[in-house]
């Protein structure tokens, strides 16, 4: 330890613009990792997510970027004769979210409203922390059972009753809280997997046929968007396009589980594999900066090392003192690298940005930490690089030349 | 060159230090053109590209590093160019006119590709006044080494 604390005071703090230089190209090879596990972790998770949905026989929506549509032209009436049809015909998943309200809570959040029918949620089994599951056989001039995320647990606990003015039965509202989400729940766009909306401060609306029946367009409209058909064939989803696009005039396009699948490797893997190309890249790049850093440090305190050694310092104990350093420069930039993402998260909690709040140790959640072990992991390869090139490179040079240097 | 504290590893290093940092620059520049359909791709290098200026300028330290080891080198050299007669303001003055002389070759190949690319020519200018600015810096430090 003393001899650890003589190299730290005496050389490498003497020559400290190496050492920051150091830290700063691992601070960028940490972030870059950083970066890239989380978008992978991300895009994994909402894969998985996905893959409750995309079954064999599942066909799900989505509008045909070339259709043209005059959203003002769409009335109640078109949407709800493919409501109809959809509920004479076949069993579907109907989700829809982002509906925003103005609910009273502790933490004065906006709050948002996310619609499903029963269907969707059997596929995707919500994880309760308290409460129980959702009941669809309900009267909605009544109470309405819901779900609620964490943050809204301590406003509302369960059994008590939420009222809401403006709703999309364009009526006042009064839901019941049935059960609250675990903390972090959350739900993936289905095209853009790495992309999620926490359920923290969300309610979970029960959508039965008559909820949807009576609520406004933009509730029918938007859960057409993402309609998945459950177990159905090609030829009767054919006719289901053909009745959207004679009512509603737009076209929708429905994708089986293997297109699906297909899309996802062609366009996911793909993209996956071009950040992982980049990372490695870019961390080659850091790392070949970080030898040429560690080549000038030994240039330049050559003479301090090679005293050391020639006292009777031995080869062993300078890797030791050399990990030791090169550890405690890891630890700083992991330091940095948590503190980034905590600020990042905590800035979601003071814009009050409901759908991205999370909760945990600093507000970071476990893709965060799993980024952190990963960027741990990368640090200790890139260690080893280092210090084994700044050992073999003092080495090199005899004892006897280095201390006359 | 003859007089020059600069050999030409030294040159050579110098160049991809600045280098590196002008093509950086373009590349981040290259990238905010990119017209990427992947939500996925796009979201990871908005990571990137929100903090292009702190990037390319955490970057420049190797610059830093190339100026404080390249003088702490040429120590020894200094002092006996002064024994034999030169001076400190001579050697200073030869010190920066090179380190000027690569900074402009460097930037006008960065132009060059700024010219091929169809961007901005002035995107790379504020890094070479940060260059600049170390390159006073460091021959400020010529001095400390007049004495071996």
């Amino acid at each position: 330890m003393k001899i650890f604390k003589f190299f730290i005071s005496k050389i490498f703090l003497r020559k400290a613009i190496l050492g920051i230089s150091m830290i700063l190209l691992l601070c960028m090879a940490n972030y870059i990792t950083f970066i890239a596990a989380r978008s992978i972790l991300s895009t994994f998770q909402g894969y998985q997510e996905t893959k409750c949905i995309n079954q064999e026989g599942n066909y799900i929506a989505n509008l045909d970027p070339d259709s043209d549509i005059d959203i003002d032209a769409i009335g109640e009436d078109g949407t709800q004769v493919v409501y109809d049809y959809l509920n004479k015909n076949f069993n579907y998943a109907f989700y829809t979210d982002g509906f925003m309200a103005s609910i009273p809570n502790i933490n004065d959040m906006e709050i948002s409203l996310s619609y499903m029918n029963e269907e969707y949620y059997k596929l995707n089994q919500f994880e309760l922390s308290q409460g129980t599951d959702l009941d669809f056989d309900y009267q909605f001039d009544k109470e309405i059972p819901v779900l609620l995320g964490k943050g809204l647990s301590k406003t509302y606990p369960v059994g008590s009753t939420i009222k809401i003015e403006e709703s999309v039965l364009d009526r006042p509202l009064t839901l019941k809280v049935q059960g609250i989400l675990k903390q972090n729940a959350y739900h993936s766009n289905y095209y853009a997997p790495n992309s999620k909306t926490y359920y923290n401060f969300s309610i979970l609306v029960p959508a039965n046929e008559k909820f949807i029946h009576h609520a406004n367009i933009d509730l029918q409209w938007n859960g057409l968007m993402d309609v998945t058909i459950l177990e159905t064939t090609k030829e009767k989803i054919a006719d289901l396009s053909d009745v959207i696009e004679d009512n509603l005039g737009a076209k929708f396009n429905f994708f089986s589980q293997k297109e699906n699948y297909d899309y996802f490797n062609e366009y996911y893997v793909h993209s996956l594999k071009i950040i992982a190309v980049i990372t490695l890249a870019l961390l080659v790049i850091i790392t070949c900066l970080a030898i040429w850093n560690v080549l000038v440090s030994v240039r330049l305190m050559l003479k301090d090392f090679t005293i050391n050694l020639l006292v009777g310092l031995s080869y062993s104990k300078l890797r030791k003192i050399f990990y030791s350093y090169f550890g405690i420069l890891s630890f700083i930039n992991l330091m940095v690298i948590f503190a980034f993402t905590a600020s990042n998260r905590y800035g979601c909690w003071l814009r009050k940005d409901a759908t991205f709040v999370t909760y945990g140790l600093f507000s970071l959640i476990g893709m965060d930490w799993l980024a952190l072990l990963v960027v741990a992991f990368s640090d200790v390869v890139i260690g080893i690089i280092i210090v084994e090139n700044m050992l073999r490179e003092i080495k090199k040079v005899p004892i006897s030349l280095g201390v006359l240097q | 060159m003859k007089r020059s504290l600069f050999r030409l590893t030294d040159v050579l290093e110098l160049c991809i230090a600045y280098i590196f940092c002008f093509f950086l620059n373009v590349l981040f520049d290259y990238v905010k053109t990119l017209d990427l359909d992947s939500y996925i791709l796009k979201t990871f290098l908005k990571d990137f590209i929100d903090y292009q200026p702190l990037v390319v300028l955490l970057f420049t330290f190797i610059v830093i590093v190339f100026h404080y080891q390249m003088l702490h080198r040429k120590n020894t050299e200094i002092f006996c160019r002064i024994l034999v007669g030169d001076t400190v303001f001579n050697i200073t003055i030869r010190y920066t006119l090179d380190c000027i002389t690569i900074l402009i070759f460097t930037y006008f190949l960065s132009v060059l590709a700024n010219v091929y690319l169809n961007f901005n020519l002035t995107s790379n200018i504020y890094l070479v006044l940060i260059f600049i600015a170390y390159i006073l810096i460091s021959a400020r430090q010529v001095r400390k080494h007049e004495n071996f």
